[in-house]
């Protein structure tokens, strides 16, 4: 203790040894001051929690969106994948070329109807099976460009693929319906990148590198459940049988619905119905990046090396994402965030105007405590205390309100839809020419409110904020104070 | 020992000053008791407050022992008025969420008196007011008289040099009026305290040793 010598007199004698405990005078003050401002106290701490559990429950809804669709996009492209680069849609075909190189007719023959291909005649008696393998949405690159994106700058990894759709129709006289499903050759030397990445293997096993000629196949959980397909059965593709080697589910949404080596898609694929052989070519690029910073400057670079192709990232595919979980992102991106916002503000005002209305009650007081010989910054300590603990208070049931009100979303959600609008890749002629026409692909999404230890953070430290602003202006008022004004203000 | 010079104290409010000190010499030797008497609004607790250190003069000089408080520093008027005066007021002003006990331990504060050492003293100054059966109660429970006791505990915790007290007795119905006067004396004695107080009651004043009135800001003194 250091005391004005001329001024200590017998204070100044040496104190006896043991511990100084300020500190719990001040816990005992600060506990006491609060008890007596009990209704303010929790007013004030009500206001933030409103604030807070706005923020956490804002925070939660936008984030289970965000990660409804980033369950679209993983089952699109899958998980770890940066960047997609497809070939360009294909062109309209010239008006008059006939759709291609090959010639089909039906005619009636003296044996009854037959189908005729480029002269080649099959009776329909029986009935006539089509079963084509097409790349219909993309055109096809080479499977060099697949080296030449993995040695660009900012390029961790990049594999390419097929993505495809087996169409079979059985023209007979008997007609039925046509079917398909679609296909994806996968590199099986890159399973990390592309739809497979997020499969889980349910039966039978995954590919290895030795099928990368073989005529095996995985196929997705609710495919085979539907078509009664069996690891150990058979599947049918351009013709060709595969063997059934796994059953795979997906995390996401739309994911293929058969995958096979991308060598034997090669073989087997066409570009278009009745198009070239897709043999060295994919038709999509997955790529990942070396950084999240890099995947800009990747995009970028790719555009360099392949000025015709479409590259999508997650944030742009997001983008063609339409349907209510755009809508919903949307909303908690818009209207939740300004929503917090303004309640925090009024929840930050209507502390600090209550913490400095406490302060304008305490003048006598904080005049006394001066009196007394208390420094000014031990005052407002004291408030800037009580204060922190409002808003301490006031961050601990925002929390609660945040997960009360994440709970209720997450019960009351409906359930999202997200519309991918792609190009199909055909070509309808009218009198005002060629017009390529879009599917739209549109899954249900469930939607699950995440509360993320950040968003909670976030949300205590701008409570405690809201609580330390107040307790500013309040000291602010106090730092002011003059001893023997706040004593006169009591006469 | 204080030593004022020529003490005046102005006030503005707005385009009016009002001259609240005017011109006030004094001498009050260490262990003498003062009291000064007056209306209310002639300055009496506007002296107070200028040798407490709670105001600074706008001219002349208060010296205590050979320092000008006036001109001392924030921290230093702090330190004095933590170690050095003790105040009692009118209105007690007592902290009303803090037990009679922590109200006197709120003064040992700014002195960073150590714990154990703090509990001594402040038992034994609310003994010294007769109130040690009464350390937890809030002011709120307590009379106005234990409350002014409470608050003369709080000024004698630290061991001052000199009290200041202001109307210590306004609040108080005679009888009480006299046990507290009764206590200042008592501890004035026995602690040797430098004691000036201010009271408009011509029977608490009584009991100085020399009584100076207050008028329109001037201070005079009877003939001794």
């Amino acid at each position: 203790m250091r005391l004005h010598r001329g001024y200590a007199g017998r204070v100044t004698a040496a104190q006896p040894a043991g511990p100084y405990n300020g500190g719990m005078f001040f816990f005992t003050y600060l506990a006491r001051e609060l008890r007596r401002r009990l209704r303010q106290a929790i007013f004030i701490a009500l206001g933030l929690a409103v604030g807070v559990g706005l923020v956490i429950t804002v925070t939660a809804a936008s984030a289970g969106v965000k990660n409804a669709q980033a369950g679209v996009l993983k089952g699109l492209y899958g998980v770890g994948t940066d960047v997609t680069v497809t070939g360009p849609a294909p062109s309209p075909p010239k008006t008059g070329s006939g759709g291609g190189g090959n010639r089909t007719s039906i005619t009636m023959g003296p044996n009854g109807a037959q189908m005729c291909t480029n002269g080649k005649c099959h009776s329909l008696k029986n009935g006539y099976t089509i079963d084509n393998l097409a790349s219909s949405s993309a055109s096809p690159m080479s499977e060099s460009t697949v080296a030449k994106v993995a040695a660009l700058h900012g390029v961790a990894a990049a594999a390419g693929g097929l993505l495809l759709t087996d169409n079979r129709t059985t023209i007979s006289q008997t007609p039925s319906q046509p079917t398909s499903f679609t296909v994806d050759g996968t590199d099986i030397s890159h399973q990390k990148l592309g739809p497979l990445s997020n499969a889980v293997t349910t039966t039978g096993r995954t590919f290895r590198q030795a099928d990368s000629d073989k005529n095996v196949a995985l196929v997705d959980k609710n495919y085979a459940t539907s078509n009664g397909l069996k690891v150990g059965g058979t599947i049918t593709i351009a013709g060709v049988k595969f063997s059934i080697i796994g059953i795979v589910t997906q995390p996401g949404s739309n994911p293929p619905d058969v995958y096979i080596p991308l060598a034997r898609a090669q073989a087997l694929a066409k570009n278009g119905p009745a198009g070239a052989s897709l043999k060295n070519d994919v038709n999509t690029i997955y790529v990942t990046a070396a950084s999240a910073a890099d995947i800009s400057a990747v995009q970028t670079e790719i555009a360099k090396l392949l000025p015709t192709a479409t590259i999508t990232t997650p944030s742009s595919l997001a983008n063609e994402v339409t349907g209510s979980v755009s809508s919903a992102a949307k909303l908690a991106d818009d209207l939740g965030k300004w929503l917090s916002i303004l309640v925090l503000i009024a929840a930050f005002a209507v502390a600090v105007l209550l913490t400095m209305a406490a302060v304008s009650r305490r003048v006598r007081e904080f005049g006394t405590l001066k009196a007394l010989g208390w420094r000014g910054r031990r005052i407002i300590v004291q408030v800037m205390g009580e204060s922190l603990a409002v808003g301490l208070l006031g961050a601990a049931i925002g929390v609660g309100l945040g997960f009360a009100g994440v709970a209720i979303i997450d019960a009351i959600a409906p359930t999202l839809t997200a519309t991918l609008i792609q190009a199909t890749g055909m070509h309808i002629m009218t009198p005002n020419g060629a017009v390529s026409p879009t599917s739209s692909h549109t899954v249900s999404v469930p939607m699950s409110a995440a509360v993320s230890g950040a968003a909670i953070f976030a949300a205590v430290l701008l409570a405690v904020a809201g609580g330390l602003i107040a307790g500013i202006f309040g000291s602010w008022r106090i730092g002011r104070l003059r001893p023997a004004d706040a004593l006169a203000k009591v006469g | 020992m204080y030593e004022l010079t020529g003490v005046g104290k102005t006030f503005t409010n707005g385009s009016r000053t009002i001259e609240a000190v005017r011109d006030v010499d004094l001498v009050i030797p260490d262990g003498s008791w003062i009291a000064v008497r007056g209306r209310t609004g002639h300055g009496k607790s506007t002296l107070l407050n200028l040798l407490g250190g709670l105001d600074r003069p706008t001219s002349g000089q208060v010296k205590l022992d050979g320092r000008d408080v006036g001109r001392m520093g924030d921290a230093e008027l702090t330190l004095l008025r933590a170690a050095a005066i003790g105040f009692i007021f009118q209105t007690f002003n007592l902290v009303p969420t803090l037990s009679a006990a922590e109200n006197v331990e709120a003064a040992l504060v700014p002195l960073h008196t150590r714990f154990a050492e703090r509990r001594r003293r402040v038992a034994a100054a609310l003994d010294s007011v007769g109130l040690a059966d009464r350390s937890g109660h809030l002011p709120s429970e307590l009379s106005g008289g234990q409350q002014q006791r409470v608050a003369i505990a709080r000024a004698l915790v630290k061991e001052p040099r000199v009290l200041l007290a202001d109307e210590p007795t306004g609040n108080l119905d005679e009888d009480t009026r006299d046990e507290i006067i009764d206590l200042i004396a008592k501890l004035w004695r026995e602690h040797g305290l430098t004691l000036v107080l201010v009271s408009h009651d011509s029977a608490v004043v009584r009991h100085a040793e020399r009584v100076g009135v207050m008028a329109r800001g001037q201070l005079s003194f009877d003939s001794p």
